[in-house]
């Protein structure tokens, strides 16, 4: 065992809590029974650390097992960074049948291609996302196992989602995956967020929207006892209303976790009584509108059904569930005072 | 020694509020008469509306079953004869027909018609497609479309493995709305009958072992073992026409290289392409050819 992969190892125990590592080592199934008995999850971190080292000694085991640990632990805890949606566009005639097989093969063959040191691991999870490990190097340095990209893309979709990726790396993974799917482009999607489930929930539509129906609305009646019944039935039919379209723009039920939204706006300005402002024509007048919340759908949600937010709720707000995006750039499409109905663009 | 005298006064305080109590309780007896008579007034009053609303329903019906009767000998003469035209049976002769309409919307629903209704702010339509496999009703998909200024849809919870965008392309959604809907409920159909089929193998056929699958439910991998021998079979199944839930192509992969050119694995070839993939291993299972 080389000192990068005990390295490896020791960082990837000194991360994982002592009782996720157990379900980790579990799952990695590689373990005899012994071996896992003589572990002791009560022990120090380092003691637990050098156990497992031990072990690793002498099964003879290389990097390869340590990355395949540390795969099946960030599957199960994929929320310690930023993950970045990206968009496959134009898929060729044979998109469609691309399988997982051909995908690996043909994903590892064009990286390798393009970067001279790459360590690449595909794991197929049970929920037919397929996740990808990427130690980059380059011409002259070996694969930096310490700081990998991980991606997960479901085939057939055209989704694909990234974290911890650098901007020299882009290009390269972008090319090798528009290859291996069978696209003839890709883009950034303007989605991102802390929540893997979040964001591919949003895009997958895996969560529950709400559509107008005949059927009678699953408020439940109020209680009409009160004073006027009749003030009482309007207002209780106001907010079924606003509820109602507070749930058609946002959804109903558990929303996927978003923590923020970014709205950049980029325009002139047009009061023509304020001459030094206007006279600085050429220069854009920028502005950049940022929501966060530990659920940015659901505080959104409840704006609107408590009337905080006017409903029908703006463009603005449900184009996050609608577009599945959070980061949009408001631009002016110079048609005067009356052009307030700015569509988002990208 | 005060407290004879004292008691005295007390107690005829107290009878003189009694007086006055009962004094007052007598006009509070006549309002509640008078509540109550004009409840029962109300009362009346809404059991002769009911009267009078099971008197419409009665004519409605008869009017209903008249029409439905026409309809059916296919007579198109109207009978306006029977009444005088007055504004009030033309009314009736209109709910009796709205009532009609809205059965037959009703069964065109439940034989696979969509359900369509206008959205809240009327801009547009909302249209339901439900989707069944084999009588079981599965998942619903919605598509709201807006009609103006042009033909779009703009909010729908179909998942993004379907080409929604493409369907509308090819079925030219703009002019001929019902095809688009039609194939877009194919695909939908389709797919939810494969994801069906690999449920049900998933779940009761624990002695294949499914190796691989996709979202889509198009391409299927299965692990089949021969009895005795104990040969291990590789299957796929690939579904390239996703308007269907029965595979185009079916392959074997064996150690045994002569095992998919035995003709009873040509016939098993046949049976998966022709039947859904569950009712097909139970076949083989029963011939004894696999596990």
């Amino acid at each position: 065992m080389d000192d990068l992969s005990r390295r490896l190892l020791q960082r990837l125990v000194r991360r994982i809590p002592a009782q996720a590592l157990k379900t980790t080592l579990g799952k990695w199934d590689r373990l005899t029974a012994a071996q896992r008995q003589s572990v002791d999850f009560t022990q120090p971190k380092w003691t637990i650390t050098e156990t497992l080292l031990a072990i690793f000694e002498e099964n003879e085991w290389t990097m390869k097992h340590v990355t395949e640990l540390e795969m099946i632990h960030i599957i199960d805890n994929p929320n310690q960074g930023m993950w970045y949606a990206f968009q496959l566009m134009d898929p060729e005639d044979d998109a469609k049948s691309v399988e997982l097989t051909q995908f690996k093969e043909q994903f590892k063959a064009h990286l390798s291609e393009l970067v001279r040191h790459v360590s690449v691991k595909i794991k197929k999870h049970t929920d037919e996302a397929v996740w990808i490990r990427i130690a980059w190097g380059d011409s002259f340095s070996r694969p930096n196992h310490m700081k990998p990209t991980y991606v997960v893309h479901h085939l057939q979709t055209p989704y694909v989602f990234v974290t911890s990726l650098t901007s020299k790396q882009k290009p390269l993974l972008s090319q090798a995956l528009i290859l291996s799917t069978r696209h003839q482009g890709i883009k950034d999607a303007n989605l991102s967020g802390r929540k893997l489930a979040a964001i591919r929930d949003l895009l997958m539509k895996q969560y529950q929207q709400v559509f107008p129906t005949k059927y009678p609305g699953t408020l439940t009646e109020k209680n009409q006892t009160v004073s006027n019944p009749r003030i009482e039935r309007e207002q209780a039919e106001l907010g079924e209303n606003r509820f109602q379209m507070a749930c058609e723009a946002f959804g109903d039920g558990m929303l996927p976790q978003l923590q923020s939204a970014i709205y950049k706006l980029e325009t002139k300005f047009r009061d023509h009584t304020n001459k030094t402002m206007t006279e600085r024509e050429e220069l854009p007048f920028k502005c950049v509108v940022k929501f966060s919340s530990t659920n940015l759908l659901e505080s959104l949600r409840e704006c609107a059904a408590s009337g905080i937010a006017s409903t029908p709720v703006t463009p603005l707000l449900s184009s996050i569930p609608l577009k599945g995006r959070n980061y949009f750039v408001i631009t002016d499409n110079g048609l005067g005072p009356s052009s307030q109905t700015n569509q988002p663009q990208n | 020694m005060d407290g004879a005298p004292s008691k005295g006064v007390l107690s005829h305080l107290n009878l003189l509020e009694v007086l006055a109590r009962s004094r007052k309780s007598q006009p509070q007896q006549h309002s509640r008469v008078n509540e109550l008579k004009a409840k029962a007034a109300a009362l009346m009053k809404q059991r002769d509306q009911l009267k009078a609303e099971i008197q419409t329903h009665q004519n409605l019906q008869k009017l209903r079953t008249s029409m439905d009767r026409q309809n059916s000998n296919d007579e198109e003469d109207e009978m306006d004869d029977d009444s005088e035209n007055s504004e009030n049976s033309q009314l009736l002769r209109l709910m009796a027909r709205h009532t009609q309409l809205k059965d037959l919307l009703d069964a065109h629903h439940l034989i696979g018609g969509y359900d369509v209704i206008k959205t809240s702010r009327g801009k547009g339509v909302c249209v339901s497609l439900a989707t069944a496999y084999e009588g079981v009703y599965l998942d619903t998909y919605n598509l709201e479309i807006d009609m103006k200024p042009k033909l779009r849809i703009s909010r729908h919870n179909i998942p993004p493995f379907i080409p929604l965008n493409d369907l509308a392309e090819q079925s030219n959604m703009e002019t001929n709305i019902k095809d688009f809907l039609d194939l877009l409920s194919r695909h939908l159909n389709a797919f939810a009958g494969r994801k069906q089929q690999l449920k049900i193998v998933k779940e009761e056929l624990k002695s294949i072992e499914v190796m691989e699958s996709n979202v889509l439910c198009s391409i299927l991998v299965l692990m089949f073992t021969v009895p005795r021998q104990k040969t291990a079979v590789l299957c796929t199944l690939d579904y390239t026409d996703h308007t269907r839930c029965l595979p185009t192509r079916v392959h074997f992969d064996s150690e045994d290289q002569e095992l998919p050119n035995s003709p009873e694995w040509k016939k098993n070839c046949s049976l998966l392409k022709e039947t859904p993939v569950h009712k097909a291993i139970i076949t083989m299972k029963k011939m004894g050819h696999i596990v």
